[in-house]
């Protein structure tokens, strides 16, 4: 299944912000809905900003436009407004992307979980994200910190404890 | 943060699931151990194929020499996975069965409380007093139906006589001939047939 572009992908004046507040409103809303549909398709969880003006959301080769790097910095301060992005350094040159919230993935996990019958039982964090058992599901390969993150969710429901250990954490569902 | 105010959460989390987990992070570290070698096997068997090609079978033997050796190495990891999960399971297994054990223990001490209340030696009281409340209270019907005298009893027979006597008799049946109905008026008796029934009660009584 290829990434389905809307139609403003296609549309030159797009890539560049727009000086009327109205219109500008507009379409960093439409970027962002771009950005993250983007991420969902192809599961990215990290972004880099000096790799996402290389990547194609950002930079249309078929009509030669791309954003420029101060309004991708826009479209992602707006993201983070939402709650979608969250930087992982000061310089704000790296972030992470949720364009599912920790709770919902809790959710899907814990489905799986109780579908399963496997509620009452120890995990570690490899075996959901990586193991074979979860091959197929939507969380299979989900980073770490998404992962950690979504158990927090679930941990503060009561439906899951984290257990950290020596090396490396693990999860027992209730 | 449950220490900050120096209370520290119920974990639910028991020794057991430590050491079921702690199992499951062998496997998992041998499991990526096993794909680290499946890829380095199929890196050299593709590099042996190139070596043969490029007509350096001395090479190509060495690599597949050491192949053999790693191919040796994945089937002791998988029987060390088979192990790890073998005891994983067993653990799980016994945490299930002390469930069940606890459980058949409350049922048993529960069991034990009330047997405590109903003794054997208070069931027999009841009874007897039940046995000694019945034999009084027939004592007592005797006595109400003895009032009656042996004159009343012939008195009340001879009444329930009569009245089913009464009962049996029946209307006289009526002498005088029926009119012939006309066809026509095949419906007309659906309409008198309710009109006739009580005058048929009203003979019967």
């Amino acid at each position: 299944m290829s990434f389905e572009w809307p139609w403003q992908y296609n549309f030159p004046p797009f890539f560049t912000l727009q000086p009327n507040a109205d219109t500008r409103q507009k379409q960093l809303a439409a970027w962002c809905s771009l950005a993250l549909s983007y991420c969902r398709h192809h599961k990215l969880y990290t972004l880099d900003v000096m790799e996402a003006q290389e990547s194609p959301v950002f930079n249309n080769k078929k009509i030669e436009r791309k954003l420029s790097m101060e309004a991708i910095q826009v479209v992602f301060e707006q993201l983070s407004k939402k709650g979608n992005l969250e930087w992982l350094d000061k310089n704000k040159s790296r972030c992470l992307v949720m364009w599912r919230r920790p709770e919902e993935w809790g959710k899907l996990i814990y489905q799986w979980i109780s579908k399963n019958g496997m509620v009452n039982s120890v995990f570690t964090l490899y075996e959901l994200a990586n193991g074979d058992d979860t091959e197929g599901e939507e969380f299979h390969s989900l980073e770490e910190w998404m992962l950690l993150r979504s158990l927090q969710a679930l941990q503060t429901d009561g439906k899951a404890e984290i257990i950290t250990m020596d090396d490396g954490k693990g999860v027992k569902f209730f | 943060m449950g220490n900050l105010f120096g209370k520290k959460k119920q974990t639910r989390v028991t020794e057991q699931d430590k050491a079921v987990l702690q199992l499951k992070q062998q496997r998992d570290k041998l499991r990526q151990y096993q794909k680290r070698i499946n890829l380095r096997l199929e890196k050299e068997r593709l590099l042996a194929k190139q070596l043969l090609k490029d007509g350096k079978r001395d090479k190509a033997l060495l690599l597949l020499k050491k192949k053999r050796y790693q191919d040796q190495l994945l089937d002791k990891t998988e029987n060390q996975i088979g192990n790890l999960e073998r005891l994983v399971q067993d653990i799980e297994f016994a945490q299930v069965e002390t469930k069940v054990i606890q459980g058949l223990k409350i049922g048993n001490e529960c069991l034990k409380k009330m047997h405590e209340v109903m003794s054997v030696e208070e069931v027999e009281r009841i009874m007897d007093e039940t046995q000694d409340a019945i034999e009084y209270q027939r004592q007592i019907d005797d006595m109400l139906a003895g009032s009656f005298t042996q004159e009343d009893e012939d008195a009340v027979l001879a009444e329930l006589e009569a009245i089913t006597q009464g009962d049996v008799e029946l209307p006289e049946v009526p002498e005088d001939e029926l009119p012939e109905v006309p066809e026509a008026t095949e419906e007309k008796p659906e309409r008198d047939g309710p009109r006739k029934n009580p005058e048929r009660e009203m003979l019967a009584a």
